[in-house]
């Protein structure tokens, strides 16, 4: 159970961030349009 | 159902990774730490995984990625030095079959290790680096926590869900790393852009730095503890308010302790009565041939040259009542023992020029952070200094403290290729480069001082 709840929630967090990370243009190249400071 | 689940996020981030390559770079992290074709029964375990995410990561970065940006460093020529003589060593290893074992995963540790620093060209994809290497360790180091707190652990009694000692699923190894990612969380946590910087983010880092400082607690490994004390005066460095910090510390360790399972305090005091312990003895007994083994070997015997060494070990239980003082002595004799330490296990395995190679490898690393850490601190500080500046002085000090901590805790395990620090050296060496080459581009015209002609 807590094996589960350890791969599941970060699992979870890596899927989110590789999403976040593919529709970011800075990934690439710094010269693209920076994103706006998300919480800043 | 997780194995499908497994297979279906490795799925998933190679599909990302058609639309951006780097995303290829971060499953091979991912795989390489958490290994899910080990905890795979079917689905990914029959397939080669990690070669076939190697290929990806290097084949999108050879085809795809924009190269002008990318520098070759010193540390990642020491890195293929140290590949092509411990390629040498192998070929006259004392155990042919043995060595070729342990270079089968050495060698891709290291190529990765020279390959990574290539393809972190931007700000965002070494910050990503760090959050995966993260995440990914977190997964182990979750499920050590919270099996902690349920049943106190116990020395090679926690189990994770790979069950072969392996990678970071070692007791003393994972030790090791867990709390040399702690520096790297408050990174994240403090200056990562990825996920918004909420309060969300900051009571998951918090526990999971809490879960960090659980293993070495749950697999009751020695080197932890030494770890976890080296981490609390290294952060004094970076607290803002020492004084504070260190009043919130040792408040933090009198409440802590009463909470301890008494198994672990029990352990932890054999570290002042080490005569008594046959673990601690047979690691001086293993040092001290190693030496002599060095003596008549001084280019190494390849990789496991350990399994030649017979070991007569003494040990001596001291017990105190009153004042008399009863010592028992009891000899053990002990063979193949493996050299627990990295510094002896390069020394034993590649010899006297392995193992500079190897402390270069290293102190370079401190030396190059040291200087990262200072050039950014005045800039951050400089009148006029935006937001831009302010998260390198912060990361060149947390791969700094995590590297030290790692080179303390392999004094006493023998972690000398461990693929997480190579990536570790690989995310120095990727910083270094990366800020070095902003520095060649004036960030500003450069002011004109007029000299009045003589």
């Amino acid at each position: 159970m807590v094996d589960y709840f350890a791969i599941g929630l970060t699992h979870l967090l890596m899927a989110l961030a590789a999403w976040r990370l593919v529709l970011r243009g800075d990934l690439d190249r710094e010269d693209a349009p920076a994103p706006e400071e998300p919480g800043a | 159902m997780l194995d499908l689940a497994l297979a279906s996020f490795v799925v998933g981030l190679l599909a990302l990774g058609l639309k951006r390559p780097f995303i290829w770079v971060l499953a091979y992290l991912y795989v390489d730490i958490v290994a899910p074709q080990k905890i795979s029964y079917f689905l990914l375990a029959s397939i080669p995984l990690s070669l076939v995410v190697f290929c990806a990561a290097f084949g999108g970065w050879l085809v795809a990625d924009d190269k002008t940006d990318s520098r070759f460093t010193l540390r990642q020529g020491l890195l293929a030095v140290l590949l092509a003589y411990c390629a040498v060593t192998t070929l006259f290893a004392d155990f042919p079959v043995e060595a070729a074992e342990k270079w089968g995963w050495v060698w891709k540790a290291l190529v990765f290790a020279i390959f990574l620093p290539l393809t972190l060209r931007t700000r965002l994809r070494l910050e990503a680096a760090v959050l995966f290497m993260v995440l990914a360790a977190g997964s182990i180091v979750i499920t050590g926590g919270i099996k902690t707190i349920v049943s106190g652990g116990g020395y090679n009694a926690l189990h994770f869900f790979v069950q072969d000692n392996t990678g970071l699923y070692e007791g003393s190894i994972i030790s090791c790393v867990a709390i040399a990612i702690v520096p790297l969380i408050f990174w994240l946590a403090r200056h990562g852009t990825i996920f918004p910087r909420d309060w969300q983010v900051r009571t998951f880092a918090l526990a999971l730095v809490f879960a960090c400082l659980l293993i070495p607690v749950g697999t009751q490994a020695r080197t932890g503890l030494l770890c976890i004390a080296l981490l609390g005066v290294l952060s004094l460095r970076s607290a803002k308010n020492r004084f504070v910090y260190l009043g919130a510390l040792v408040l933090a360790l009198l409440v802590a302790v009463p909470f301890l399972p008494k198994s672990f305090t029990d352990r932890m005091q054999t570290i002042e009565n080490h005569q008594a312990d046959q673990s601690a003895s047979t690691r001086l007994a293993v040092w001290a041939w190693t030496l002599d083994y060095a003596k008549d070997h001084p280019f190494g015997g390849g990789f496991d040259s350990f399994r030649s060494n017979k070991l007569v070990i003494e040990t001596r239980d001291a017990e105190t009542s009153g004042n008399t003082t009863a010592v028992e002595t009891s000899t053990i004799t002990d063979q193949g023992r493996a050299f627990h330490s990295s510094y002896f296990e390069m020394l034993g395995e590649q010899g006297w020029p392995g193992l500079a190679l190897w402390l270069w490898l290293q102190a370079s690393g401190l030396w190059q952070m040291e200087r990262l850490r200072a050039r950014w601190r005045k800039r951050a500080a400089a009148p006029g200094a935006g937001p831009e500046a302010q998260w390198q002085a912060p990361l060149a000090s947390a791969l700094q403290q995590a590297q030290l901590i790692y080179l303390l805790g392999s004094a006493f395990v023998g972690i000398a290729y461990q693929p997480f620090i190579l990536m570790l050296i690989g995310l120095q060496c990727g910083l270094w480069s990366y800020l070095k080459r902003g520095d060649t581009v004036p960030r500003r015209p450069a002011v004109v001082i007029p000299v009045a002609a003589p």
